[in-house]
């Protein structure tokens, strides 16, 4: 039955839906080679996402944040207005300079705002949650020890200044493991990632072909084409 | 006469007190604690990020002016950069070309820019081997870099003559499409070395599986870590995150992209010892210390 | 060529073939899949759970109809669960190609509980840069968004009355399938202490565990799995059945078990022939 509430499907649903499943089925035949269905299909994907970004883009971040201040008499918008239109000159070399200035606004403001962030959210409050107690006496104590171990030793191997000999080399070599089992781990849940958007496709086209089987054993019984 | 055992009692200590008097603390994620912010000029919870950041720009900045006047930094040699060497002699002898990817992000994205710095270094090395270096490229403004990039490495060399812009040409900037053109390249002309540094996605391990097929030395670099595994499994060497903007530092011996290393090696050090710190006061039952670090 | 140097050099398609089969085969006979609930998708579900009718939880839905499989489930079964028990919903976008999924989400679920716009949920709408624009919803959420999603001035919806930035929300929920997540994380919760749960596609999960553990997060819905979790909890609560369909992550399942099985064999497989074919080279 349809995925909303046991209806069967419309006429619009199923035209629209059996586009869907045609360029579904367009893609899969990359997996053979590639031919003029899947390019089709990459083109078009390619163009209905950036004509759909272009107008989603005009109407949610230009007409709103330029356009309709302007109108209301809010004059200060024109100095962002500027400065946008500045980084059109890129594209010119002789005036390609202009741009920097507006290059140098954002870039700059856009470091201001993100370095100390970053620094406290993936530097200061990771360190401050990995200073864990060590210890024998319980599990989760015994498993700090690894965690401590394992952060230790990658920061080893991404230290430049001394050669990996020694005991530090041997460290640096326990830190390359370890980040091999989290580049396993990685891998493990892109593999289940891409398995889960297969899986949704293939079920999408068997509730498809199940819903087509009976709308046309409707048409063809009745001779009514289901609104 | 024998030395005092100091090393080994200490161990025996510190494993007697692990295994039966260390403190059990609450691992657990603490329930949510909901606060709200206020506008302030200066946010005085915040006074560990500004002297942590602190610390880091003058580490920075220390090494940079140390570069600037010409000390001589120690970095360590990267394992992949002795394969690139490796591979261009052995491309001289077979008589085949080494093919060049730069990834598929602009010249804005740091791993173009080190992408491009490792570029200049092995066309400089090629040249000598007279060695053709296919550089096949994804992003238009990318091509002009590199061709200035390949040119210079000629002219390093001595070999002005020997450069061939021909060799260094524009695809498509679909990810894809670059890939499947790339992929093409492998599978006529055969080069005896692929070299693939910059950023990628998820057309890495297309490129890397045709390069493979084809018997090629492959020596890739990203700082994308979802790529990594790919180019782990398929090339030869890898260059992994940091490295890659470690060999561009490492080849070019720019003071900046030196300085800038020297000072991230320098905090990593602070931060190794502070862990060690912390985590030992943590065993013994001590929390002012990680507190600190602790952002409200 | 003996069988593992067969198996070594093998044609991709082959795998492929197999894959699908499984898949299809699969696809056409079901089979109930037992479920363990991870801790981190429970916390999600209990918090939601600890809210109070007529409480204002924030959702920021950034993904486009790429990570829809994985996703859409999360937006659903958070979605009717919020509804059921009066919880009222602020929405956002910050994904140039995510309105439209919101949207359908949003009109489905509130025609299934008779809930009105601008009093029971108010959809913001999408703006680009989302660093910039969750910057902007810590000072108020009129800054990037004067209007909702339909062009009603916020000031005019009755729900928006009292609802100035994220200290007026109890939470915030994202789910996302790019670097939005990053930008929550750092602005939203590093710079104005939200409280933030996510909801990501299977790549990305590794990547947050991190912020599970510093207690940056206090939950984390991961894949499709994590949605399949969160649906099962959903299905014991009440909130969804599967009468009327709405478990799509979980009726995925069985075809995430049998393809990774399969999977797996073909490593181990490849994986011997590896080292039986080093062997042999090391031999000679």
């Amino acid at each position: 039955m349809s995925l909303e509430e046991g209806k069967i499907m419309g006429t619009e649903e199923i035209i629209w839906n059996a586009v869907a499943t045609f360029l579904t089925l367009c893609i899969f035949t990359f997996l053979y080679k590639d031919n003029p269905f899947y390019k089709f299909a990459e083109h078009l994907v390619v163009g209905v996402s950036a004509g759909y970004f272009a107008v989603i883009l005009y109407y949610n971040g230009f007409v709103p944040k330029l356009i309709t201040p302007l109108r209301q008499g809010e004059w200060v918008y024109i100095i962002p207005a500027i400065l946008g239109l500045m980084i059109w000159t890129r594209f010119s070399k002789k005036w390609s300079w202009i741009s920097r200035f507006s290059l140098a606004f954002y870039i700059g403001s856009g470091t201001g705002f993100a370095i100390p962030l970053y620094m406290q959210n993936y530097v200061i409050r990771q360190l401050s949650s990995t200073m864990l107690p060590v210890g024998f006496t319980t599990w989760a104590l015994f498993t700090n020890i690894l965690i401590i171990i394992g952060v230790l030793s990658a920061l080893i191997y991404f230290f430049f200044s001394k050669e990996h000999t020694g005991f530090f080399g041997g460290t640096a070599k326990v830190g390359i493991w370890t980040l091999m089992v989290g580049f396993g781990t990685g891998f493990g849940l892109t593999v289940m990632g891409r398995v889960s958007l297969l899986a949704e496709r293939v079920v999408f086209l068997r509730e498809y072909f199940i819903e087509l089987k009976y709308y046309l054993y409707i048409l063809f019984k009745y001779g009514l084409p289901l609104s | 006469m024998r030395e005092f055992p100091w090393r080994k009692i200490l161990l025996l200590l510190l494993f007697i007190y692990l295994t039966f008097f260390s403190v059990s603390k609450a691992i657990e994620t603490e329930p949510p604690v909901e606060t709200s912010s206020a506008v302030q000029w200066f946010n005085p919870q915040r006074i560990n990020v500004f002297i942590i950041l602190i610390l880091f720009f003058a580490f920075v900045l220390y090494f940079i002016q140390r570069a600037k006047k010409g000390e001589s930094l120690f970095v360590r040699r990267i394992a992949g950069l002795d394969a690139i060497e490796e591979a261009a002699g052995r491309a001289a002898e077979m008589g085949k070309p080494i093919l060049y990817i730069s990834g598929i992000e602009d010249m804005d994205n740091l791993q173009t820019v080190a992408s491009m710095i490792i570029l200049g270094n092995v066309a400089e090395l090629v040249a000598s081997y007279d060695v053709p270096l296919l550089v096949p490229i994804c992003v238009p403004f990318v091509l002009t870099v590199a061709e200035e990039s390949v040119k210079q490495g000629y002219v390093k060399a001595g070999r002005p003559e020997a450069y061939n812009p021909n060799n260094v040409k524009y695809l498509t900037q679909e990810q894809f499409a670059y890939a499947a053109g790339v992929s093409g390249i492998m599978l006529r002309e055969k080069p005896a070395a692929n070299f693939m540094f910059g950023s990628f996605f998820a057309e890495s391990l297309l490129m890397a599986e045709t390069g493979f097929s084809t018997g090629a030395i492959q020596v890739a670099g990203t700082a994308n870590i979802h790529q990594l595994p790919f180019f782990v499994v398929a090339c030869d060497y890898t260059l992994i995150g940091e490295e890659l903007y470690a060999a561009s530092a490492y080849l070019s011996r720019e003071p900046k992209l030196l300085g800038s290393l020297k000072g991230s090696d320098l905090a990593k050090f602070l931060i190794m010892i502070i862990l060690l710190l912390g985590v030992v006061l943590e065993s013994f039952g001590i929390t002012k210390f990680s507190s600190w670090f602790f952002v409200q | 060529m003996n069988f593992y140097e067969q198996i070594m050099n093998l044609d991709r398609r082959w795998v492929y073939l197999v894959i699908g089969l499984v898949v299809v085969i699969t696809a056409i006979f079901p089979f109930d899949v037992p479920l363990y609930v991870t801790p981190e998708v429970r916390s999600v579900y209990d918090y939601v759970e600890s809210l109070n009718p007529g409480e204002v939880l924030m959702i920021g839905v950034d993904y486009a109809p790429e990570a829809m499989a994985e996703l859409h489930p999360m937006s659903y079964a958070i979605t009717r669960q919020c509804f059921k028990r009066d919880i009222k919903l602020l929405l956002c976008c910050l994904h140039q190609n995510g309105p439209g999924m919101v949207e359908q989400v949003i009109s489905q679920v509130s025609k299934e509980y008779n809930k009105v716009n601008g009093v029971d949920y108010v959809y913001l709408g999408y703006k680009p840069y989302p660093s910039i624009t969750i910057l902007a919803m810590g000072q108020n959420f009129r800054i990037p968004f004067p209007e909702d999603y339909y062009g009603t001035p916020l000031d005019s919806l009755p729900m928006m009355g009292g609802i100035t930035n994220y200290d007026n929300v109890k939470a915030i929920l994202n789910i996302s399938a790019g670097s939005a997540t990053e930008y929550w994380i750092n602005y939203a919760n590093g710079r104005y202490n939200a409280m933030l749960a996510i909801g990501v596609t299977g790549v990305m999960t590794s990547d947050y565990y991190p912020f599970l553990q510093s207690g940056q997060i206090f939950g984390l819905i991961g894949g499709m799995k994590g949605a399949a979790e969160y649906e099962h909890l959903a299905e014991k609560g009440g909130y969804i059945s599967r009468e009327k369909d709405q478990l799509s992550a979980y009726k995925s399942m069985p075809i995430q078990t049998t393809t990774h099985v399969v999977v797996i064999l073909f490593i181990v497989i490849g994986n011997i022939g590896f080292f039986l074919s080093k062997r042999k080279k090391s031999r000679i």
